[in-house]
């Protein structure tokens, strides 16, 4: 199978071109690790969505991760793998109260819930100034450290999250692969007919929700240590549509797709990065994609040959999400 | 015992009694027959027994245990598999990857083995699913999308993932319908073996000469309720049966 070697391949290759760019100078290191960032939460929204569960909540999860993170660091000068983990379990335990009482519920009336769950946790980050310093910002985060010796320059930083989103894509990739990866995929594919030879769909939406959280948390927390500056309305409701958008322009149908997604839309939405026309970016992208490229960029290699030989590509059919 | 039993089963929609007081019973190792006119409760009956409707009133009781409120997934554990009317498979995903999930309840991995095996899945469980895709004859179409196989062997496959779960029961909902008359022969042939190799069969089916030659035992339901029991020859000849199948003007008729 062609997809078989295209995986590694890719990573290859994505991870090689990744060890390059602090070549490039300070300016393209910080775009670069935002980019890393949003690698890591496009491919954990994955299982969930591969699930059939449509979370539009993604950036809450991150955010839990970021300010427990920055405030074990800030106020207990914990070390950044052990402020890192809190951030990305509590992410998760978060998740498993959200996910418990919301995954029963299906299709919209899911997403409304984790809609709902961005903006509350954008709100109680706003609002319990005592601890976050609300709208004003949580500054002084440290930066991250390693092994006991602080990454002081952007250069080590930006090693960090390589290598966070390597060991994220890799353990992603193997859940994926496995058995697990394939009950995903059955319950977004026939819920009734998984549960009829003997899976739990329930506890697996669930896990495949947690597993997502934990990484959106680890996300998170290295954003907090990198940008050391955390700002309530930077983890809403339009950053958390970004990182579905990631997932739809790059393609549901292969685990490359929302990896390939959030580059591409990361590095093409730059020059808008903060301002009004980032989202018009991002509901352009979407559009044009639903429009033109159903299946995601990662279908456009196929659809290209096929116009070539002047026949039509046959259209690919979009997994139903949710 | 029986190894299922049904004591005054009923499943009432808003005061319609879609199946109403069944009384019913599958001895280890029979192949039964569940038929009736369309609208009947057959397939009622089926999402009662499997657990994906929770009945009205009466019992449930499968290999010497209640299971009239458990949830399907529970009862698949228990051995009581069904497959479903039409082709209900996961479209997307290969003849192999369809029998693998079968194997959902018989696998077992550590989170070290997902992560750290160089095989995806474990070598006993391929070999497992390709003995069942074998024996279903589908060898030839291990790889093939389950979307992309002809109609007949889409639905050998659904009751070959069935058949991966190992059920001790397997309720078989309309295996042979809209088939020709070749394949539907070729089901109820597998159908006996499977019966052969020692699991219980319980199916609906609308063709009436499959269900005749094939099962050893027919339930007849009517209006939600148990018109008659008894063996296929008993059955066809009873003219309860016939006038519920083709009005009372006719079984008189023949009379």
């Amino acid at each position: 199978m062609r997809s078989r070697i295209a995986a590694p391949a890719v990573l290859v290759v994505v991870v090689a071109l990744a060890l390059l760019v602090p070549r490039l100078g300070d300016y393209y290191i910080h775009v670069f690790a935002l980019v890393l960032i949003n690698v890591i939460l496009a491919a954990s929204l994955r299982p969930s969505l591969t699930c059939g569960q449509l979370n539009i909540g993604h950036s809450g999860f991150m955010c839990v991760g970021a300010y427990t993170s920055a405030l074990l660091a800030k106020h207990y000068a914990l070390p950044f793998e052990l402020t890192l983990l809190s951030g990305a379990l509590l992410a998760a335990v978060v998740g498993l109260a959200v996910g418990y009482p919301a995954l029963r519920l299906r299709g919209v009336y899911f997403a409304m819930v984790t809609v709902a769950f961005v903006e509350v946790i954008r709100l109680i980050a706003a609002i319990w100034v005592p601890l976050t310093r609300g709208n004003s910002g949580l500054s002084g985060i440290p930066k991250p450290n390693l092994l006991g010796m602080t990454l002081t320059t952007k250069a080590s930083q930006y090693y960090l999250v390589v290598g966070l989103a390597a060991v994220t894509l890799f353990v992603l990739w193997r859940l994926e692969r496995s058995r697990l990866g394939l009950t995903w995929k059955s319950i977004g594919l026939a819920d009734n007919l998984a549960q009829s030879l003997g899976v739990d769909i329930a506890a697996h939406k669930l896990l495949a929700f947690m597993v997502g959280c934990f990484f959106a948390g680890v996300a998170g927390a290295f954003y907090a240590h990198f940008i050391r500056f955390l700002f309530p309305p930077e983890f809403g409701f339009l950053v958390a549509t970004n990182i579905l958008v990631y997932n739809f322009v790059g393609g549901r149908g292969h685990f490359v797709g929302p990896i390939f997604g959030a580059i591409f839309l990361s590095l093409l939405s730059e020059p808008f990065r903060g301002s009004a026309y980032e989202t018009i970016f991002f509901s352009i992208a979407m559009l044009m994609t639903i429009l033109f490229l159903p299946g995601g960029i990662i279908t456009l290699p196929e659809k290209l040959a096929g116009l070539r030989w002047g026949r039509a590509a046959s259209a690919p059919t979009p997994s139903p999400a949710g | 015992m029986p190894l299922l039993e049904t004591r005054k089963l009923t499943k009432r929609f808003d005061g319609l009694a879609a199946v109403n007081d069944v009384d019913m019973a599958v001895e280890e190792g029979e192949i039964v027959g569940l038929i009736g006119p369309n609208g009947a409760g057959k397939t009622t009956c089926f999402n009662l027994l499997s657990g994906f409707l929770p009945p009205t009133a009466g019992t449930i009781r499968f290999a010497g245990e209640d299971i009239t409120r458990m949830r399907s997934h529970r009862i698949v554990r228990r051995g009581l598999v069904r497959t479903f009317q039409l082709t209900t498979l996961f479209q997307e995903m290969t003849a192999l990857e369809n029998v693998l999930l079968g194997l959902h309840l018989h696998s077992t991995r550590s989170l070290r083995q997902v992560l750290l095996s160089r095989r995806p899945f474990p070598r006993g469980e391929i070999e497992r699913s390709r003995e069942v895709l074998e024996f279903a004859g589908l060898s030839a179409h291990v790889d093939h999308l389950a979307k992309n196989l002809p109609h007949g062997h889409q639905r050998i496959l659904g009751i070959a993932m069935a058949l991966a779960a190992r059920p001790r029961l397997l309720l078989l909902d309309e295996p042979v319908t809209g088939m020709n008359l070749d394949e539907s022969g070729r089901v109820m042939s597998l159908v006996k073996t499977i019966r052969d190799q020692g699991t219980t069969i319980l199916l609906v089916e609308h063709n009436m000469k499959a269900v005749m030659g094939t099962c050893e035992r027919i339930v007849v339901l009517n209006f939600g309720q148990k018109l008659v029991e008894g063996t296929p020859a008993e059955v066809s000849t009873n003219p309860k049966v016939i006038e519920a199948y083709l009005g009372a003007g006719l079984a008189d008729a023949r009379r």
